[in-house]
């Protein structure tokens, strides 16, 4: 027996040392990191190598429901609510009507390919129908690629918000087939109205409550990280009990509590960070090895159908019906089409109805295992070179520093900060004594080949040097440019990117054409450089948006609370193509 | 277009003392009005000030091209300056500059400036081109670094 224990202990071990390691696999091939855990998994199951027999549902289902909770939180955690401003409305009609629509089209299909009845396949449809974007931002993370605000704002409200979507849906279905009584239109709505509802309600108080409780209790510093996820997860649990939608609640739980004043916010985060890591890694290994492979392939036409339909038809068909009010352009649009990856979600959704006791309910568990895994092989292979060949890819932030939150009595949001000076990085120029630092940012040294240096003497800053520094919060963003690493790929340059000169949103475009060859109609001379671009972007341009006039391009340099705030000239050579 | 045709020995300084982006612009104005009596050096200095309020022409890591169309002028014509203390130009990368090359353009030939200036940022865009002219020691020097560089490009 006690052999027995360890035994598991080992076995599950192994398996996490080796999916970690898995992910510097996936750094080099590229494929998604998802796709490794769950065909490492498999090769643990029965049918591989380490032939280990895991039949057990509940425990599966107990697993998939707390990783959930722990993603969804971090997502809360890390979405922030600057990026409503042009992801908020496309994303929750993505996120409410375009599941709907996702799930019709591929129920209708499932119906008729399975030989099922229309209820039924909308249950599948339902199951398969909500992207898992933290897999997505995985993606783009680890190929080091960042993202056009729109885009990238978009996916990942859509991504926290989708799931409590389709897990009513689920739900709902899966109580109609068990129970075959008739429930109205009207009761599904009310009951729509009360999970949602609900979930906010207990999401938006627990994250005050929990907020306002770590800012002034005093523990420490590790407890304050373990707080808030036994916190999340006890109010995940607590609104599933009351009727609300429990992952909603968790979501928003998050969301609220990193975007207000909130003590050791970093410390929290990085802790999530790790713990929606393992939570992922849990899941998938779980699915792996719960699954029979070679029942797999009793599924393989319907599945590959399924999947193509879902890929192919139902998602571009929800995003560009959704998306139609809120006029993306159309690589934007293209690209939040192909990135509907499939994760973690509709693994534990496909365990409901075996949970429920329902008929061909290890079909719905492979039908879901075929579409996640067609998904992740797809479209996770193919993100990061679509997002570069559609140009979505804007210079990236900086976010490779160290930091500790310190806390100073009567200073909240103190940092202590270390940044490496990358070569060609505007700090490489700089004399260290001349360092143009915020107000309240104190040096505390520089570290070069492991020792210290007079950080007062008018040193040359190299690269490879560290700099300490004592700042606050809230300069971070003042600070962390001027150790901007240039990025790799030519076109990123700030210089090929946003153009050779920088505008002020607010000048008139009739003293750019005082300057400039620019062929502007005297309507749009008499308007600010930020009024005629904001304009093609129906007043939501995002960083990276740009407009061609004559031989010059203008390019959204910078956006200061929603407004445009700098707008780089780019000239085009004139040997370059149109 | 030859760049090299741009610049001459008389509108090329090393190493002056900058003071302030003010006074740089002040100073450019004059060299040009030096060698082509019909522009007014006032009224060029007004220009190039009223074109810094668009925008810093300051493009990063130390090197400015302020620039502007002026009347009276039949060629494009620049003037190049280096600087002993680099001084603030609220340039994009807060970075203060010590590499100015000041550009005017005749009124009419419009495309050609847009070309000019386009090439001008390339060649001062890199850190290896700027080092020379930097090390400079004289006038002179600094005039041969930079046709040098001009007709690398051509």
């Amino acid at each position: 027996m006690i052999t027995g224990i360890y035994q598991v202990i080992l076995f599950g071990a192994i398996l996490a040392v080796l999916s970690i390691l898995t992910s510097i696999l996936s750094r080099r091939v590229g494929a998604p990191s998802l796709l490794l855990f769950l065909l490492l998994g498999m090769l643990a199951g029965e049918e591989g190598p380490g032939g280990i027999q895991f039949h057990d549902f509940d425990t599966a289902f107990l697993i998939g429901n707390l990783a959930l909770a722990v993603i969804l939180l971090d997502g809360g955690l890390r979405t922030h609510v600057s990026s409503f401003r042009v992801g908020l409305a496309p994303a929750l009609t993505l996120a409410t009507v375009g599941v709907a629509i996702t799930a019709g089209i591929v129920g209708a299909v499932a119906a008729d390919v399975l030989g099922w009845s229309w209820l039924e396949g909308f249950l599948i449809g339902a199951i398969v129908g909500s992207t898992d974007a933290a897999a997505v931002f995985g993606l783009l993370h680890s190929a080091g690629l960042e993202l056009k605000e729109r885009s990238g704002a978009t996916l990942e409200i859509e991504s926290g918000t989708n799931d409590p979507m389709a897990i009513f849906l689920t739900i709902t279905l899966v109580g109609l087939l068990g129970t075959e009584a008739e429930t109205s239109g009207w009761a599904m709505v009310g009951e729509f109205v009360r999970q949602m509802g609900l979930g906010l309600a207990i999401g938006g108080v627990g994250g005050w409550g929990l907020g306002w409780q770590v800012n002034r209790l005093s523990l420490p510093l590790s407890l304050y990280p373990l707080l808030v996820i036994a916190t999340g997860i006890a109010f995940f649990s607590l609104a599933n009990l009351l009727g609300g939608s429990g992952f909603l609640a968790v979501y928003v739980m998050g969301l609220v509590l990193a975007n207000r004043p909130l003590n050791y916010v970093h410390d929290i985060r990085r802790f999530h960070d790790g713990m929606a890591w393992i939570s992922q890694i849990g899941m998938f290994l779980i699915l792996g090895l719960l699954v029979t492979p070679s029942d797999l392939l009793d599924v393989v036409v319907p599945g590959l159908i399924i999947a193509g339909v879902l890929v192919f038809v139902a998602r571009p068909a929800a995003v560009l019906l959704c998306l139609a009010p809120f006029r993306f352009p159309w690589r934007e649009q293209a690209f939040v089409s192909w990135v509907g990856l499939k994760g973690a979600v509709p693994i534990i959704l496909a365990l409901f109805p075996y949970l429920s006791g329902l008929e061909n309910s290890d079909v719905y568990f492979e039908i879901t295992f075929f579409v996640v895994l067609m998904s992740l092989i797809l479209q996770g292979w193919t993100i990061a070179p679509l997002a570069r060949w559609l140009k979505l890819e804007v210079p990236p932030h900086i976010d490779e520093f160290q930091q500790l939150s310190l806390g100073v009595p009567g200073r909240a949001g103190c940092e202590l900060v270390a940044y490496k000076v990358h070569a060609g990085s505007p700090a490489d120029a700089y004399m260290v004594d001349r360092l143009p630092l915020p107000k309240d940012t104190r040096l505390i040294g520089v570290v070069r080949k492991g020792e210290f240096i007079e950080s007062n003497a008018s040193v040359d800053l190299k690269p490879e040097d560290h700099l300490i520094l004592l700042t606050q919060t809230h300069d971070l963003t003042d600070l962390s440019p001027l150790f901007q690493k240039l990025p790799t790929a030519s076109y990123l340059r700030a210089s090929e990117f946003f153009g050779q000169f920088s505008l002020r949103g607010d000048t008139l475009l009739a003293d750019v054409a005082s300057f400039y060859n620019v062929p502007l109609s005297d309507d749009e001379k008499r308007q600010s450089l930020a009024e005629f671009v904001g304009r093609r972007f129906h007043g939501k341009a995002v960083v990276g948006d740009r407009v061609r006039v004559g031989n010059v391009e203008f390019v959204v340099r910078q956006i200061v609370h929603g407004a445009i705030f700098q707008v780089g000239l780019k000239i085009r050579s004139a040997a370059e193509p149109g | 277009m030859d760049l090299s045709n741009l610049l001459s020995p008389s509108r090329t300084r090393s190493r002056m003392q900058g003071g302030s982006k003010k006074r740089v612009l002040e100073q450019a104005a004059k060299l040009i009005a030096a060698d082509y009596p019909a522009v007014n050096p006032d009224e060029l200095f007004r220009q190039l000030i009223s074109r810094e309020r668009l925008g810093s022409t300051g493009i990063g890591h130390g090197i400015a091209i302020p620039h502007c169309r002026v009347e009276n002028c039949a060629t494009a014509v620049g003037a190049l300056l280096t600087l002993e203390e680099a001084v603030d130009f609220e340039a994009v990368d807060d970075a203060p500059v010590d590499v100015i090359f000041t550009l005017l353009v005749p009124n009419e030939a419009q495309e050609e400036h847009l070309q000019i200036l386009a090439s001008l940022a390339q060649i001062f865009g890199r850190s290896e081109n700027l080092q020379k002219l930097r090390e400079a020691q004289d006038d002179r020097e600094l005039y041969d670094h930079a046709v040098e560089l001009f007709t690398n490009l051509s």
